[in-house]
């Protein structure tokens, strides 16, 4: 399974939606239209969903898919729908709304992918597009809309195992390429040193803030889960039974716990899972960005080096 | 004429009636059953005599004939009764009256024939029935008419005579038993000329008083005709009788007053049976001649406070009464021991004017109780051989003349406690923005005055315990007010000259010293846990009042005060308050800003300083308490003259404050455990920041907030002109007795504060910095900087060391970044979560086999569950600790490389 994206009808597109209409934590969606092929999928168009604003509620965005892959059929371009599209804000798009979202796509249609786009990332210098597909075993969980801890336990779904990563090669047309070498030519040395940007406290902050977030929630999550159990009458039940033990008695029963307390509803589990799914990615882009980074630093100290002893 | 008469009669029946119960009243207690039968029968009797008189009056034949009858058959019932007594004399009356009336009819041979044919035939039949039946009265009968025949010119004149005459026989009769006209005309009659002017201006109100006058004009013309004696009485019944048809016509109201004057008369009746002449001079209370000796005017004074708290007697006639008796007593030299127990009655009645409690004195019943008290005083100082005291019993009390000193029940002492009361209770219910306020406290003085001269003559006579709530109320009256003799006279000392008149002035013990002898006696000898606290408390108050600070703090500390204040009772803990804002205000003008900070925090966090300082109920409980509760916190209030400003407690709190959160918040930025120092500094900083535009500041806080932006970037100049300008000196700082050395010490503050906030905020930028610069930017003396950053770097609130050749700070660089910072916080975190995590595994592991076990139904065994639990716990609840790992790893990473 391999994805393959044009560069032009896609890439240049999406980058041109966020652009245009996205802009700081805002996120911007779209349909991925392509076909599959042998054993890739071949995205090979895109357009993007209209920017909702609040006077017009009514605004119906299925139909508005199908007249606009009405259109392009009209035109003859591919309008098989594979998948959708998505901005990031310093890498936090593990929702609930982007899994179930991508549920409702990959029920639908099996082949569907979720291209995920950081446009800050981007902007540093290295373009980044990830594609992400539901793993089975989640599909399945889905399905059966089971999120209790018992149901999660039995697909043996992790946090690391909830998404997987698609390999995405970007194609382009010779036409394309022929244009792109011509314009390398043109262009300047100066435009290409964003890559070489050594501040990096902004991102970092910004990330860490991020992260610290998602820890609070996760930590209040926990909390939860602690209170959630009748804990003292518990505590008093275990020193009970200690003494008896120690007595030479028999212990006290312990199943009269769920008699005597109705068994309040457990916590659902799905969203600790998005969250601790969530924070495995900013750890994942910060481990990225700091090697990344480390080696900048590592370049300049030697450039530096050098001058000095020149 | 005939109509009017009965109006009359009835309201001498009504007087009558009134009359026997209270004349009954007075009979001894063994004859208790006889009397209420008699009430009973002679009520019976009235009433049916009152319904009787309606009838004729309307000419009802039939009607008369019935009540008649039904008269008689009352009249046989208390037969025995009438043995016992003698007829009443109303009923006589009737039978005499009714006689007549049908006479009267039977002749009117027209008026007969214009009768329904059911009068008529009832008007013969009652005619021949009472003239039978009154054969059987005839002595009676004669003899009231014979009565009536002795004055008749009043008879002719006015039929108001009956009444009043009645009135006597009457009550003579029941308590003779039987008519003696011979004696009683003469006296009667002198009784009457001056009984009938007596008695209306003695209890009759002011409007009726007024009605006499008129009506003694419109008379005038009538009473020309007559002359001597006859004529005399004719004016007088003349008035008389109109003053009563008036009272008819508000009969509702005087009923009560009509009550009074048949109480006042008893009072003259039972003189009658005690002293041997007739004459009777009702407002003096006493038969003329008789020998007005201790024992007769106790005996009244006991007399006219039996009605004291009994409902339906007019306390201000009662005053009255008593007035006259201490004139009496006073006229006849009856020696200071009565008049004494006089004056001790009349305050109480005073006090007793208001039934509710709530309820202040009227202004006029207020000048009379401190008159009496002075008087009282006057009386006590005079005469040292007169011993007062609750303890002495009323048996043992010596009131005449003799050669043992007087001996008094009462206390002088409740009696100033309870005027001191009524006072604060006259301040508290007047508008403090009235000129009627001050008016009312011009009479502190006096009030002052009467404690002080109290406290002399205890401290002399009385009880230690005595002079220590003697000496409590005058601490009082003191602890509140700012000695500005004293303060003026320490200023003076530096060889001001004052006119002469200040001089006089300034004579005097200081008021610091009355406190502190007051104070001392009361902690030495005071039994009561009460009374010293109070002490000790306004003795601080004073202290803080006057700027000496370290002995109030000793004083509040050694008290232990604080520790247990909350079991003392409200006033107790309002006083408690005032003192620890007194304290408070007292430190920010010494300028020890956290000890200030730290007295006022726990009154204005709550935000009900008004409430707890007791200057005002706030609105916004109104649904927590109910009106009962509502009316003893507003007893509990302060009086306005002597509330603490709350703005100024305000603004010295958010100063002090100001001066302690602004250099605290920039040393610690990046804590992520900062605690705030004030809340509602904080409050108002955001308040502040939520305005969408700020204009210059208007109201105090606004200069506050204003002012703390300032500092904030360490701008002490633009920070003093907000704190300190016109409009804050206007509203703050020119309340304070100091204000210029109050003045001088917050621009020091605000320099200092803000050197040390301007090195927290932007140390980070400079690698070094002379200290001269500072000196010269804050406008602090070499010296005082470099104490200052000493004292920072000694803290370790300062990262940087000082370099003495060239004065510099020298700063070293150890503050981490804001990365760094975040770093650390989120590693925190972190732990917390990881903790967390382990504390649900730990509850797992516990817990195995409860909760999560609900399923074992399903055929697994325990064994197994518990693997299978143990499975889940591990396969779930590390991988959150491995989600954190790579973060703290990434973190130390970069902590190391930063």
């Amino acid at each position: 399974w391999t994805i393959h994206v044009s560069v032009f009808q896609v890439v240049m597109k999406i980058i041109k939606h966020y652009q245009e209409e996205g802009q700081g934590s805002e996120v911007v969606q779209g349909v991925l239209l392509g076909l599959v092929v042998e054993d890739r999928l071949e995205i090979t168009n895109c357009f993007p969903f209209p920017q909702h604003t609040e006077d017009d509620a009514d605004f119906d965005e299925v139909q508005y898919q199908m007249e606009m892959m009405r259109s392009l059929r009209h035109v003859n371009i591919d309008h098989l729908h594979v998948g959708w599209y998505q901005s990031t804000f310093y890498g936090s798009f593990v929702s609930r709304a982007l899994l179930d979202s991508q549920f409702s796509y990959q029920h639908a249609i099996e082949e569907s992918v979720v291209l995920i786009y950081d446009p800050i990332k981007t902007a540093q210098g290295s373009l980044c597009l990830k594609a992400y597909r539901l793993t089975p075993k989640l599909m399945e969980i889905c399905r059966e809309k089971d999120f209790s801890a018992d149901g999660l336990k039995k697909a043996s779904v992790g946090y690391e195992n909830m998404f997987e990563e698609v390999p995405i090669v970007i194609k382009n047309s010779h036409l394309i390429n022929v244009l792109l070498w011509e314009l390398e030519d043109k262009s300047t040395a100066a435009d290409k040193h964003e890559l070489l940007n050594l501040s990096s406290s902004t991102h970092l902050e910004k990330s860490l803030q991020m992260l610290m977030d998602r820890v609070d929630e996760m930590s209040q999550d926990i909390n939860n889960c602690l209170f959630f159990i009748p804990l003292q009458y518990i505590q008093r039940r275990q020193q009970e039974n200690a003494q008896r033990q120690s007595r030479g008695e028999p212990p006290l029963p312990e199943e009269d716990l769920s008699k005597m307390f109705k068994p309040p509803q457990p916590p659902p589990r799905m969203d600790t899972l998005l969250i601790a799914s969530q924070l495995s990615t900013y750890c994942q882009t910060i481990k990225e960005f700091t090697s990344q980074n480390l080696g900048k630093l590592f370049m300049a100290e030697a450039l530096q080096g050098t001058s000095s002893y020149s | 004429m005939i109509s009017e008469d009965h109006v009359t009669l009835k309201t001498g029946v009504m007087m009558l009636k009134i009359q026997d119960l209270l004349l009954s009243d007075d009979e001894e207690d063994t004859k208790r059953v006889v009397r209420s039968a008699k009430d009973k029968r002679f009520e019976e009797l009235t009433n049916l005599i009152k319904t009787i008189r309606n009838a004729m009056k309307i000419r009802d034949m039939a009607k008369c004939l019935e009540e008649f009858e039904q008269l008689c058959r009352a009249f046989l019932k208390s037969k025995t009764i009438m043995d016992k007594e003698g007829v009443p004399q109303f009923y006589i009356r009737l039978l005499a009256d009714l006689e007549d009336y049908l006479n009267q009819l039977w002749e009117d041979k027209e008026g007969k024939k214009k009768m329904n044919k059911n009068n008529a035939k009832a008007l013969s039949t009652l005619r021949q029935k009472i003239r039978k039946y009154n054969k059987d009265f005839e002595t009676e009968i004669a003899s009231y008419k014979e009565v009536q025949s002795c004055s008749p010119d009043a008879f002719t004149s006015s039929s108001g005579s009956d009444d009043d005459d009645d009135e006597g026989i009457t009550a003579k009769s029941l308590l003779k038993k039987k008519p003696q006209e011979e004696e009683k005309k003469a006296p009667e009659a002198s009784k009457f000329l001056k009984g009938a002017a007596d008695e209306e201006s003695e209890s009759e109100d002011d409007e009726e008083s007024e009605d006499w006058g008129s009506d003694s004009v419109d008379s005038g013309s009538e009473s020309e005709d007559n002359e001597g004696a006859a004529a005399s009485l004719a004016v007088v019944f003349l008035k008389k009788y109109d003053s009563r048809r008036k009272k008819h016509k508000k009969k509702e109201r005087l009923e009560e007053e009509a009550d009074e004057e048949a109480e006042a008369e008893e009072g003259g009746w039972e003189k009658v049976k005690g002293g041997a002449p007739m004459v009777k001079e009702k407002p003096k209370m006493f038969a003329k001649g008789t020998e007005i000796n201790s024992a007769v005017v106790v005996k009244k004074l006991t007399e006219i406070l039996q009605a004291r708290g009994k409902k339906g007697t007019d306390r201000a006639a009662q005053i009255e009464l008593l007035h006259a008796l201490a004139g009496i007593s006073n006229e006849n030299n009856l020696g200071e021991g009565i008049l004494i127990k006089i004056k001790f009655n009349i305050i109480a009645s005073l006090y007793d004017y208001n039934p509710n409690l709530a309820a202040f004195m009227k202004p006029d019943m207020w000048k009379k109780c401190l008159e009496c008290i002075d008087e009282l005083m006057d009386i006590l100082f005079a005469n040292s051989n007169i011993f007062i005291g609750e303890n002495i019993a009323e048996d043992s009390e010596n009131l005449a003349i003799s050669d043992q000193p007087f001996r008094v029940r009462g206390c002088i002492l409740t009696l100033v406690e309870r005027m001191d009361e009524e006072f604060t209770k006259i301040m508290q219910n007047t508008d403090p923005h009235s000129q009627e306020y001050v008016d009312n406290l011009k009479d502190e003085g006096r009030v002052c005055g009467i404690i002080d001269r109290l406290l002399q003559y205890l401290e002399t006579k009385g009880s230690t315990e005595e002079v220590c709530r003697v000496y409590l109320r005058r601490i009082m009256h003191t602890y509140y007010k700012f000695d500005y003799k004293a303060h003026r006279r320490s200023l003076g000392l530096q060889g001001e000259t004052k006119s002469e008149q200040d001089q006089e002035e300034s004579e005097g013990e200081d008021s610091a010293v009355i406190m502190d002898r007051l104070c001392k006696f009361i902690y030495a000898k005071d039994r009561t846990d009460r009374i010293r606290t109070c002490a000790i408390l306004c003795h601080i108050y004073h202290h803080a009042l006057h700027s000496r600070w370290f002995q109030a703090r000793d004083l509040m500390l050694m008290s232990h005060l604080q520790d247990n204040i909350q079991h003392a009772d409200p006033p107790v803990q309002i006083l408690y308050n005032r003192t620890m804002v007194q304290l408070g205000i007292c430190a920010f003008r010494q300028g020890m800003i956290k000890d200030a900070h730290n007295a006022l925090l726990d009154i204005q966090s709550s935000g009900r300083a008004k409430e707890l300082l007791g200057q005002g109920l706030l609105m916004r409980n109104m649904q927590e308490r109910n009106a009962e509760q509502e009316k003893i916190e507003k007893r509990r209030q302060v009086p306005f003259h002597m509330h603490i400003n709350l703005e100024l407690l305000e603004c010295v709190y958010l100063v002090s404050a100001m001066l302690l959160e602004i250099p605290y918040m920039a040393a610690h930025e990046f804590d992520a455990r900062r605690r705030m120092i004030s809340k509602q500094f904080h409050h108002q900083l955001r308040v502040g920041e939520r305005q969408p535009l700020l204009g210059p500041p208007e109201s105090m806080r606004e200069h506050v907030v204003a002012a703390s932006k300032a500092m904030k970037m360490g701008d002490w100049r633009t920070c003093h002109s907000f704190i300190i300008n016109e409009k804050m000196n206007s509203k703050v700082w020119d309340l304070f007795p100091e204000t210029q050395c109050v003045r001088e010490m917050l621009v020091r503050k605000i320099q200092e504060e803000s050197l040390r906030t301007y090195l927290f905020t932007y140390s980070s930028v400079y690698d070094s910095i002379s200290m001269e610069t500072l000196s010269e930017m804050f406008e602090l003396d070499l010296p005082t900087v470099h104490s200052i950053i000493s004292k920072m770097i000694i803290n370790e609130e300062l990262m940087a060391s000082l370099d003495q050749p060239t004065q510099t700070v020298v700063m070293h660089r150890t503050e981490p970044t804001s990365l760094q910072n975040m770093a650390l916080q989120l590693a925190e975190k972190l732990g917390g979560l990881v903790e967390n995590n382990e504390r649900v595994f730990d509850l797992k592991q516990g817990v195995y086999g409860g909760y999560f076990n609900r399923d074992q139904k399903g055929g697994y065994q325990q064994k197994q569950s518990y693997q299978r639990g143990k499975h889940h716990s591990h396969q779930r609840d590390p991988h959150r600790s491995r989600s954190c790992s790579p973060v703290l790893l990434t973190c130390v990473g970069w902590m190391q490389l930063l």
